[in-house]
């Protein structure tokens, strides 16, 4: 008999971590840095309470199971965020996306860059010419 | 007993509810959002399986729930290595 009202207890705990998580996931401001960090986070409550739900209904193995293998889970979706998405916090996502930049507009160039090609002054040397290499070989006569 | 019952429909209330919103995140522009979001509405289905077989007491959907639970982590693992999180 008390044994019935701890589970239920239990499973009732779970079940308000488990709204309260689905409400914080969708509620979670877009606009904000590193929001998808607080998103695994909220992922990690609702883990828990599963996995409290689990213990409640005597599925001790699976619970085990679960709480072994959730926070694998959570580690890859947030280090795959932050090597593919994380333009924020991954400063190589920031030097790929301007040499990204450089290569989509090879023949835009700015004013000054412009300005300043025209106003350089080209040494040209005038005496040999540099622009042509010749190779030569030493060809011996048979004597 | 009765209480019993109800907080286990309690709990599968609220897994639904995760579910939908676990979808709602998935459908985000991001990938990681569809992974992250995904993941979560294959655990909260298993989950809910589980329930409704003790409920009911049909003894495979405790297997099913098992493989999805096993199958759900090995492609979430797979499909973030894939993303770009091995280099």
């Amino acid at each position: 008999m008390y044994i019935e009202y701890i589970q239920s207890i239990l499973l009732i705990i779970s079940a308000i971590l488990i709204i309260i998580a689905a409400i914080g996931i969708v509620t979670l401001n877009n606009n904000k840095k590193n929001v998808f960090y607080s998103r695994i986070h909220i992922v990690g409550v609702f883990d828990m309470a599963v996995i409290l739900a689990m213990l409640a209904i005597g599925q001790f193995i699976l619970a085990i199971i679960y709480f072994i293998l959730a926070p694998f889970t959570a580690h890859a979706i947030g280090y795959a965020f932050f090597k593919s998405e994380d333009g924020f916090n991954n400063p190589d996502l920031e030097k790929t996306d301007d040499e990204d930049e450089e290569i989509e507009s090879p023949f835009v160039h700015s004013k000054e860059e412009i300005q300043e090609l025209e106003q350089s002054t080209v040494f040209v040397d005038d005496s040999s010419d540099s622009g042509f290499s010749v190779a030569t070989l030493d060809l011996k006569e048979r004597e | 007993m009765e209480i019993l019952i109800i907080s286990k429909y309690f709990v599968v209330i609220a897994l639904i509810i995760m579910m939908f919103a676990a979808l709602r995140v998935g459908a985000y522009r991001n990938t990681s959002n569809a992974l992250l979001g995904s993941s979560v509405a294959v655990v909260a289905f298993a989950v809910a399986l589980l329930f409704i077989g003790e409920i009911n007491y049909i003894e495979f959907f405790r297997d099913i729930s098992v493989a999805l639970i096993l199958f759900g982590f090995v492609g979430t693992v797979v499909f973030a290595i894939t993303m770009g999180g091995d280099n």
